[in-house]
C-alpha cells in the first residue's frame, strides 16, 4: 500500500474505531425500563427538558408506569419508543437517530477532530521542513563544517533554557 | 432609596461611556489630557455599581416588594441566606451581579497596572469599559432590576425551591467569578493586538487572572454537579443540559490555552493560536450567557424571562468579527520565531492535547446547537441529550486522559528512543500490572464496564507518570543537597510551583476521571413500595422502613420525612431521612435526598412517593466512587493554589534567561 493511501486510511480506521467504541459505550443491553428511560425525554407540561431517567416529576412517574404496561402487553423496547415517536414526534428521543441528516450530528465531531489532526500534522511537517533548510543548524551533519558561533551557542543556549522553569 | 440605585446604574453607564470615549481618543490622538480625564472612570463606574447592588440587596433583606424583581424572587418566609442568593436568582439581578464582578475586576486591574504597563493598559481598560457599557446598557434599558410595581403586594412569590440549597448559593457566584474573569485576559489580548506588543508580555500580565478564572470556572462546574446530585434527586450529577455545556465549553478552551501558552513562553511559538484561544474562551463565556438568556435552546437553567437573545447575539457577532479582523490584520507580526524539532516532543503532545480538548468543546457545542441546525435544515426539532454526549465525548475524553500521561514526561524539542524508554517504561509497566490486577476486581460484563476498566488502567498509567516525576525530582534533590525526603519534596515543589502545581492539578483530574468512570458503569438502583416495618435490599445494604413524619417547617413549607434504618453486614450503619418538601404555590414537591458517602460508594436514598396509609415508595442508588469527583476538585484547588502562589524568583529566572539569550546572540548580530 502506498504511503499516500495510508495517510488517509490510518485516520479513517482510527475514526471508525473511535466511533464504534463510542457507540458501543451505551448500547442497550436488555429489554428493561431503564433503556426506555434513557432513550426518551420527559414530556411534562413544564417542558423540563430532562431525559426521563433524570426526571422525578409526576409525568415521568406516569410515563414509567405506561412503559411497564406496554412492555407487559408484549411490545419490545423499540416498539414502545416508536409509539412515543408517533405520538410526540422525533423530539421525544433523547438523541438524534443514526440515519439521514441526523447522522451529521454523530459524524461531525469526529470528522472535525480527524480534520484538525491532519491539519496539525501538515503544519508540524511544514515546521520541521523549515527547520531543516540549508541555513538552519539542524540541517548540517556533524563533521561537515565546524558550527558557526551562533549555531554552537544556540545549542548551548537551548540546553540551558531547558533547565530553567518559568 | 431604590431611585438612588436606579440613578447609580445610569450614572455608571454615563461614566463608562465617557471613560471609553476618552481612553479611545487618548490612545488614538496621544492626548494625555483625555487620558488623565478618564483616569478615575473605572473606579467611579465600580462605585456606582456597588451602590446599586447594595441597594438591591437591601431591598431583598427588608422585603421591599415594591420592586418587581424582589417580589418575583423572594418572600417574607425566605431564609436570610437565600434572600442574599435571590440577588442572582433571576435574570435582572444576575446581570447586575455579573456587572458587579466585572467592574470589581476592572478596579483591581486598574490598581495593579496604573503605574506600569502603560502601553497596553489604556487599551485594555477601554475594552473592559466597552464590555461594561454593554451590560450597563441592558441593565438601564432592558432588564432594570429597580422596576417598580404600581401596587406593592403584601408578600413575594418566593424563590424557586430547587434554588434553596446551599450549593446553589455558592455555585452561581463561583461560576460567574470564572466566566467574568476571562474578560481580563481577553481585554489585554485585544490591547496587545491593537498596540502590536505581541511578545509574551500580555500573557505574563494576565497569567494569574487566567489561572484564577480557570479555577473558579472549574469549581463552579463541580459545585453545580454537587447541587444537581443532592438536590435534583435522580442519582446523577451531570445531565449535559445546554447550560451545563455552556459552562463546560469555556473551561475546555481555557484548559487548551493554559497548555499551549507554555509553548509560547518556552519557544516563542503559537502566537496566533494562543491569541485565538483566549478570544474563543471569552466568546464561549458570552455564548453561555446567551443560551441562558435567549430562550433559544430549551434548558432547565433558562431564566423565566429569557428575552435578551438578540442583544447577546449582536454582542457575540461584534466580538467575533472584531477579534477575527484584529488577528488577521496582525498575522505577519504573530509569526513564530522558532519551529519544531520533532514530531516526538512535548510541543507536539501539547498540540494534540489542544486538539482533543477543542474536540470535546466542539462536540459539546455541536450537540448544543444541533437542534437549531436540524430545525433550520429539516424543519424538525430534535433533542440532543446525554446519550449523544456520552457516546461522542467518552472516547475523546479517554484519548485526553492518555495524552495527560504523555505530556508531562516527554522531552521538549525532541524525544529520543532512550528518553522515551527512560520516561515511559515504568509507567507502562505500572499500567499493565494495574490492568492485570484490575481484571480480578472489576466486573467486565457490559461495554460500559469495559470502558470504565480502560479508564482505570489509563488513570494508573497517568498517575504513575506524575508520581514518577515527583519521585525523580525528590531523589535528585536528596542526593544533591542531602535533604530529608520531606524537605526535598517540599523544596522541589516550592522551587517549581508552576510545574508541580500543574502536576497536582492533573492528579485531581485523574481522580475525577476515575470517579466518572466508576459511577457511570457500576451504579445500581432499586425502587420499592414499602409499608412500615418492611425492608428492601440493595448490594450489601438492607434498608428497613421505620416511620413517616410530617413537619410544618414554615408557613410556606411542609416537610414529609421518611426514616429508614440502614443495616450492613448485620450491623446498624446509618439512619436515612430522605424527604419531600411541599411549598405553598408550587405544583411539584422538591425531593431532598439523604446520602451516606464513602471513598468506595455512596448510598443515595430518595423518598419517591408516599400514601396516606404511611406506606412509601423508596428509591435507592448505590453509586460507586462519586466522592472521587469532589475529592478530585479539592486536589485541583490545592494544585491551583500551588501554581498561583507568588514566585519571587520567577522574575529573576526570566531575566537570567533573557540575559543569556542576549549574551549568546549579541556577538553574532554584531
Amino acid at each position: 500500500m502506498k504511503r499516500k493511501q495510508l495517510r488517509f486510511l490510518v485516520p479513517a480506521v482510527f475514526m471508525l474505531g473511535w466511533m464504534v467504541l463510542g457507540m458501543a459505550a451505551t448500547a442497550p443491553a436488555a429489554v428493561v425500563i431503564a433503556d426506555l428511560e434513557n432513550a426518551l425525554m420527559c414530556q411534562c407540561d413544564d417542558e423540563c427538558g430532562k431525559v426521563l431517567v433524570n426526571c422525578t416529576c409526576d409525568t415521568a412517574k406516569e410515563t414509567r408506569a405506561d412503559f411497564r404496561k406496554k412492555l407487559e402487553s408484549g411490545l419490545t423496547v423499540d416498539q414502545v419508543i416508536q409509539v412515543y415517536v408517533d405520538k410526540y414526534g422525533e423530539t421525544v428521543l433523547s438523541a438524534p437517530t443514526k440515519s439521514g441528516f441526523n447522522l451529521t450530528a454523530w459524524l461531525t465531531p469526529f470528522a472535525a477532530i480527524v480534520g484538525g489532526g491532519l491539519g496539525i500534522r501538515k503544519i508540524v511537517r511544514a515546521w520541521l521542513r523549515k527547520n531543516r533548510t540549508p541555513f538552519s543548524p539542524a540541517h548540517k551533519k556533524e563533521g561537515d563544517t565546524p558550527p558557526t558561533a551562533p549555531g554552537r551557542f544556540s545549542k548551548q543556549l537551548q540546553d540551558e533554557l531547558e533547565q530553567i522553569e518559568l | 432609596m431604590n431611585q438612588i440605585g436606579e440613578f447609580s446604574l445610569f450614572l455608571a453607564l454615563a461614566t463608562a461611556v465617557y471613560g471609553l470615549v476618552c481612553y479611545a481618543m487618548a490612545v488614538k490622538g496621544n492626548r494625555i489630557d483625555l487620558y488623565l480625564s478618564a483616569d478615575k472612570t473605572p473606579l467611579i463606574v465600580w462605585g456606582c455599581v456597588v451602590i446599586s447592588s447594595a441597594i438591591l440587596l437591601r431591598a431583598f433583606l427588608i422585603n421591599d416588594f415594591s420592586l418587581e424583581y424582589v417580589w418575583a424572587y423572594s418572600n417574607k418566609e425566605l431564609d436570610i441566606f437565600y434572600k442574599i442568593s435571590s440577588f442572582w436568582g433571576g435574570q435582572k439581578g444576575s446581570l447586575l451581579f455579573w456587572t458587579l464582578i466585572l467592574t470589581s475586576y476592572t478596579a483591581v486591574v486598574y490598581f495593579q497596572n496604573r503605574k506600569k504597563n502603560l502601553e497596553v493598559f489604556p487599551y485594555a481598560l477601554a475594552v473592559l469599559l466597552a464590555i461594561t457599557t454593554f451590560f450597563l446598557f441592558l441593565l438601564n434599558f432592558s432588564t432594570n432590576p429597580f422596576e417598580v410595581l404600581p401596587l406593592p403586594p403584601e408578600d413575594g412569590r418566593g424563590l424557586n425551591p430547587l434554588l434553596q440549597n446551599y450549593w446553589m448559593v455558592i455555585h452561581p457566584p463561583t461560576l460567574y467569578l470564572g466566566y467574568v474573569g476571562f474578560t481580563i485576559p481577553f481585554a489585554f489580548a485585544v490591547g496587545a493586538l491593537l498596540t502590536k506588543n505581541l511578545d509574551d508580555g500580555w500573557i505574563r500580565l494576565t497569567r494569574k487572572w487566567t489561572l484564577v478564572s480557570w479555577f473558579f470556572l472549574c469549581m463552579g462546574n463541580l459545585f453545580g454537579a454537587q447541587w444537581a446530585y443532592i438536590e435534583l434527586g435522580w442519582g446523577g450529577y451531570w445531565a449535559w443540559d445546554p447550560v451545563e455545556n455552556a459552562a463546560f465549553m469555556p473551561l475546555l478552551v481555557a484548559t487548551a490555552y493554559l497548555h499551549s501558552v507554555m509553548i509560547q513562553e518556552k519557544k516563542d511559538m503559537m502566537k496566533v493560536w494562543n491569541m485565538s484561544l483566549i478570544l474563543l474562551t471569552f466568546v464561549m463565556t458570552i455564548f453561555g450567557t446567551f443560551i441562558t438568556r435567549s430562550g433559544l435552546i430549551q434548558s432547565v437553567h433558562t431564566f423565566d424571562e429569557a428575552t435578551l437573545g438578540y442583544y447577546f447575539l449582536g454582542f457575540l457577532f461584534v466580538i467575533i468579527a472584531a477579534s477575527s479582523a484584529l488577528i488577521i490584520s496582525r498575522l505577519p507580526l504573530l509569526k513564530s520565531k522558532n519551529e519544531l524539532d520533532s514530531f516526538l516532543s512535548r510541543e507536539s503532545s501539547f498540540l494534540f492535547n489542544n486538539l482533543v480538548l477543542l474536540g470535546i468543546a466542539f462536540a459539546t457545542f455541536w450537540g448544543t446547537i444541533f437542534p437549531i441546525v436540524s430545525e433550520a435544515f429539516r424543519g424538525v426539532k430534535v433533542t440532543v441529550g446525554p446519550p449523544f454526549y456520552n457516546q461522542v465525548n467518552v472516547p475523546i475524553g479517554m484519548t485526553l486522559l492518555f495524552l495527560m500521561g504523555i505530556g508531562p514526561v516527554i522531552a521538549w524539542r525532541k524525544a529520543t528512543w532512550s528518553n522515551l524508554k527512560k520516561n515511559f517504561a515504568k509507567p507502562l509497566i505500572a499500567g499493565l500490572v494495574g490492568a492485570l490486577l484490575l481484571v480480578g476486581f472489576v466486573p467486565l460484563n457490559s461495554k460500559a464496564e469495559v470502558f470504565a476498566y480502560i479508564t482505570f488502567v489509563l488513570c494508573i498509567f497517568v498517575l504513575s507518570t506524575i508520581f514518577g516525576e515527583f519521585y525523580k525530582g525528590t531523589v535528585a534533590r536528596r542526593e544533591l543537597r542531602k535533604e530529608t525526603v520531606a524537605e526535598a519534596l517540599g523544596s522541589l515543589v516550592w522551587k517549581n510551583k508552576r510545574r508541580y502545581g500543574g502536576y497536582t492539578v492533573h492528579i485531581g483530574v485523574v481522580l475525577i476521571f476515575a470517579g466518572i468512570a466508576g459511577s457511570s458503569a457500576y451504579s445500581t438502583n432499586v425502587e420499592q413500595h414499602l409499608r412500615i416495618g418492611e425492608s428492601l435490599k440493595i448490594k450489601d445494604y438492607t434498608l428497613r422502613y421505620v416511620k413517616l413524619t410530617a413537619v410544618e417547617a414554615t408557613n410556606v413549607k411542609t416537610r414529609i420525612i421518611a426514616e429508614l434504618e440502614v443495616i450492613k453486614n448485620g450491623r446498624h450503619l446509618w439512619t436515612a431521612r430522605p424527604e419531600k418538601e411541599f411549598y405553598k404555590g408550587q405544583n411539584q414537591p422538591v425531593s431532598e435526598v439523604d446520602l451516606y458517602s464513602t471513598w468506595v460508594e455512596d448510598l443515595y436514598v430518595i423518598l419517591a412517593d408516599f400514601r396516606e396509609d404511611e406506606s412509601a415508595t423508596i428509591k435507592v442508588y448505590v453509586n460507586p466512587m462519586v466522592s472521587w469527583l469532589w475529592r478530585g476538585g479539592l486536589v485541583i484547588a490545592f494544585g491551583t493554589v500551588i501554581a498561583m502562589w507568588p514566585d519571587r524568583q520567577e522574575r529573576r529566572r526570566r531575566l537570567e534567561r533573557l540575559k543569556k539569550q542576549a549574551a549568546v546572540f549579541a556577538p553574532a548580530q554584531e
